[in-house]
C-alpha cells in the first residue's frame, strides 16, 4: 500500500514551472530521499505534499485520499525543517507539545508523550529550557522530538542536518536512520548532500529542473544510472565523461583522445554511433594488474588525504580523475597505465544522454 | 583627543536643541516681573510651581483628558487595522504589494492642513461631527496608519516563515499561527510602534483644531494654542500648562528610548 502518491504534479509560480509533471509513490514506512541540485525543486515538493503551497495541477494522495485542497493541519504529517522553526517564546516541551495541546489532548497524556519523547531523543534534562539556551545539535533533537511526539503518518524532513558540523551531522545521520527502523514511519527526506541520500534512504528520488530524473534503490543509481546526469551526480568524486566513437566491428569504442586509445565494450553497438564514455574515479585502477582494459594516461596533479589519492590527468581533451585507496607513488607529468572492467564502462547517447 | 571634540559638539548641539525645553520649565517657575526682567534670569530667584492655580483656571484635567481619549482611540484603530495589513503585506509576495508599499508611503506624504478641508466637508456630510472626537479620532488614525504599517511590517519580515509554516503544519489554522506565534515574536515591535502612534496623536493640533466646536471637547493642543489671544499674556500659566501636557510625554520616551531606537532601526539592516 502507498502511504504517498503523488500523480502529474505540477507548480509554478506565475510563469515559472518548478515543478513539471512528477509522478512518484511511497510506500508505507519506507525511507525516500529527494535529491537534486539546489533550485531542483525539491523543497517546492516537499512543500506541496505537506500542503504549505497550493497545487498548480496534478493530485497528491495521503493514505489514499487526495489532500490537494486539505490544509496542512488535516493531512496528518509532521515537518522537520532546515533551520528547526523552534518557538522561540516557548519552552522545549512546549515546543514539543504544542500540536498535541493544539488538538486538545489531556493533560495527562500530554506530559507523558513529552517525557517519553524527551527520553528517546536525550531531551530529559533540558525540557524547562528555552530553545535559545541549545546547542545546535540539540535544536535540531528538539524539532525531531516535535514531529515524533505526534506519531504522525508521514515525517517530512526539508534538509534537517544541513545546519549541523560536519561529526555532528555524521552522528545524527545514523540516529536518524535507527529511529526511523525502530518508529517505521514513513519519511520523505529532502537533501542536497548524496551520502545522506545514499545511506539513508531505501529509495531515492533524483531531481533536475523540476523532472524526475531516476527513482531507484541508491546502489542502483550507482551502479545503473539512467542518464548521463544521474551517472554525474551520484557518486564522489564525480564520474568522469569521455567522448567516444563506437568502432567498425561494434564491439569497441575509440576515445576522444590525441592517442586514439580503444576500449572494448561490455556488449557490442551499432559501429560509428557517437557516445558518452563514463569511467568512476574508483573503478579505474593504477598499473591496471587484475583488470581487462588498459589505456595510458598523463598525470598532472596528484592530491593525497592518507586513506585516498585523487590523480588528475592531462586535458585531452578532457582530463580524469582517478581515486586510489591509500597512497600511490606517482610524480605528476608522468605517463602512466590505468586499468578498468569492461562491465564498469558507462556508456550514454551523445545527444539524449541517455544510458545504452 | 577627537573623541572629545565630537562629544563637545554633540553636547553644544543637544544643548542647543533643547533650550525651549529649558526654557519652558524655567519660566513655568518663574513669577511674572521675572520673565521680563533683561538682562534674562537661567534661574529664578524665587522659584515658584502654581500647579494647581494652572490646574483649576484653564481646566487642564479636561483638555488633557481629551487628547488622551483622542490618542487613544486613534492607537486602538490604528493598531487593529494596521497590525493585520502590515503581515499580509509582510508575507504576500505579490506585485501589487509593492503598488500597496508604495500607496501607503504617498498617504504619509499629505500634510493634514492640506487633508483637513476635504475631511471636514466629507465627515460634515456623513454627520459625523456629531461626535467631533471620533472624528478626530478617525482622521489622526488615517494619518497614523500608513506610517504605523509600514514599520510594523518590517517587524514581521523579521520573523522567519519557517516558524508560521510549523505551526501550521503542527495543526493550527493560518489566523492562529498568526495569534499563538507570530503575535508574541512581534509583541516588542509592534508595543513601540504604537507608542510612537501614540504620542503623535497625543500631540495632534490641526484636525482637533478644525473639527471640534465645542470648548469641552477640545485637547491639549487647541487648549494651549487660546493662551495666545489678543489680550491675555499670562506667560508663566501657559508654560506651566505646557509643562503638564509634555512631561509625561517625556518620560514616556525616556523610558522607551532604547527601545525606540532599535524598534525603528528592526528590519533596515539586514
Amino acid at each position: 500500500m502507498y502511504q504517498i502518491e503523488i500523480d502529474h504534479l505540477c507548480k509554478s509560480y506565475g510563469a515559472v514551472k518548478i515543478l513539471k509533471d512528477i509522478s512518484l509513490n511511497v510506500e508505507k514506512g519506507s525511507f525516500v530521499t529527494l535529491i537534486g541540485p539546489s533550485g531542483c525543486g525539491k523543497s517546492t515538493l516537499l512543500r506541496l505534499v505537506a500542503g504549505l503551497e497550493k497545487i498548480t495541477s496534478g493530485t497528491v494522495k495521503i493514505a489514499g485520499e487526495v489532500v490537494n485542497d486539505r490544509p496542512p493541519r488535516e493531512r496528518h504529517v509532521a515537518m522537520v525543517f532546515q533551520s528547526y522553526a523552534l518557538y522561540p517564546h516557548m519552552t522545549v516541551s512546549k515546543n514539543l507539545t504544542y500540536a498535541l495541546r493544539l488538538r486538545g489532548r489531556p493533560k495527562q497524556e500530554i506530559d507523558e508523550r513529552a517525557a517519553a519523547t524527551g527520553q528517546l531523543l536525550g531531551l530529559s534534562d533540558l525540557l524547562d529550557r528555552m530553545p535559545r539556551d541549545l546547542s545546535g545539535g540539540q535544536r535540531q533533537r528538539v524539532a525531531m522530538g516535535r514531529a515524533i511526539v505526534r506519531d504522525p503518518q508521514v515525517f517530512l524532513f526539508d534538509e534537517p542536518l544541513s545546519n549541523l558540523d560536519a561529526a555532528l551531522r555524521v552522528r545524527m545521520r545514523s540516529e536518524l536512520r535507527k529511529l526511523h527502523q525502530r518508529l517505521g514511519a514513513t519519511s520523505l527526506y529532502v537533501t542536497h548532500d548524496q551520502i545522506e541520500a545514499m545511506t539513508m534512504a531505501d529509495t531515492v528520488v533524483v531531481l533536475r529542473d523540476g523532472v524526475v530524473e531516476q527513482v531507484g534503490a541508491p546502489l542502483d543509481l550507482y551502479h545503473r544510472p539512467a542518464n548521463r546526469f544521474v551517472a554525474g551526480f551520484i557518486g564522489s568524486p564525480a564520474m568522469n565523461f569521455v567522448e567516444g566513437i563506437v568502432t567498425e566491428d561494434g564491439r569497441g569504442v575509440v576515445l576522444s583522445q590525441a592517442r586514439k586509445q580503444r576500449l572494448e565494450l561490455p556488449r557490442p553497438l551499432q559501429s560509428g554511433r557517437k557516445v558518452w564514455i563514463g569511467l568512476r574515479p574508483e573503478h579505474m585502477q593504477l598499473g591496471g594488474a587484475g583488470k581487462k582494459q588498459k589505456f595510458d594516461v598523463q598525470v598532472d596533479t596528484v592530491e593525497s588525504t592518507g586513506s585516498m589519492t585523487f590523480i588528475e590527468t592531462k586535458a585531452d581533451p578532457t582530463s580524469l580523475i582517478i581515486a586510489q585507496s591509500g597512497t600511490a607513488q606517482v610524480a605528476g607529468g608522468t605517463t602512466i597505465t590505468v586499468g578498468i572492467n569492461s562491465e564498469d564502462i558507462y556508456l550514454f547517447d551523445i545527444k539524449t544522454e541517455l544510458a545504452v | 583627543m577627537k573623541r572629545y571634540v565630537f562629544l563637545l559638539i554633540a553636547i553644544v548641539l543637544a544643548a542647543i536643541y533643547l533650550f525651549p525645553l529649558y526654557w519652558m520649565y524655567v519660566t513655568a517657575l518663574k513669577s511674572g516681573s521675572d520673565i521680563f526682567r533683561y538682562p534674562p534670569a537661567f534661574w529664578p530667584a524665587h522659584p515658584r510651581l502654581q500647579l494647581a492655580q494652572v490646574f483649576a483656571t484653564y481646566q487642564v484635567d479636561r483638555y488633557v483628558w481629551n487628547s488622551f481619549v483622542v490618542a487613544l482611540g486613534a492607537t486602538f484603530i490604528t493598531v487593529l487595522l494596521g497590525t493585520g495589513a502590515a503581515y499580509v503585506l509582510a508575507n504576500v509576495r505579490h506585485p501589487i504589494v509593492t503598488v500597496a508599499l508604495f500607496a501607503i508611503l504617498m498617504l504619509q506624504v499629505l500634510p493634514p492642513s492640506l487633508m483637513v478641508t476635504p475631511l471636514f466637508v466629507a465627515f460634515n456630510q456623513l454627520g459625523l461631527l456629531e461626535w467631533p472626537r471620533f472624528a478626530v479620532v478617525l482622521a489622526t488614525a488615517a494619518k497614523t496608519l500608513p506610517f504605523y504599517i509600514v514599520l510594523c511590517r518590517a517587524t514581521f519580515t523579521q520573523i522567519p516563515g519557517e516558524l508560521r509554516d510549523a505551526a501550521l503544519v503542527d495543526g493550527n489554522s493560518r489566523i492562529g499561527a498568526f495569534l499563538h506565534i507570530v503575535l508574541p515574536l512581534a509583541r516588542n515591535g509592534i508595543l513601540v510602534v504604537s507608542t510612537l502612534v501614540f504620542l503623535q496623536s497625543f500631540g495632534e493640533y490641526v484636525y482637533s483644531r478644525s473639527m471640534i466646536a465645542t470648548k469641552e471637547l477640545q485637547t491639549a493642543t487647541v487648549g494651549l494654542s487660546s493662551f495666545l489671544g489678543a489680550n491675555s499674556n499670562d506667560w508663566v500659566g501657559l508654560m506651566t500648562y505646557a509643562s503638564i501636557y509634555v512631561t509625561p510625554i517625556l518620560i514616556v520616551f525616556v523610558l522607551l528610548q532604547r527601545h525606540i531606537v532599535s524598534g525603528l532601526t528592526a528590519g533596515a539592516l539586514k
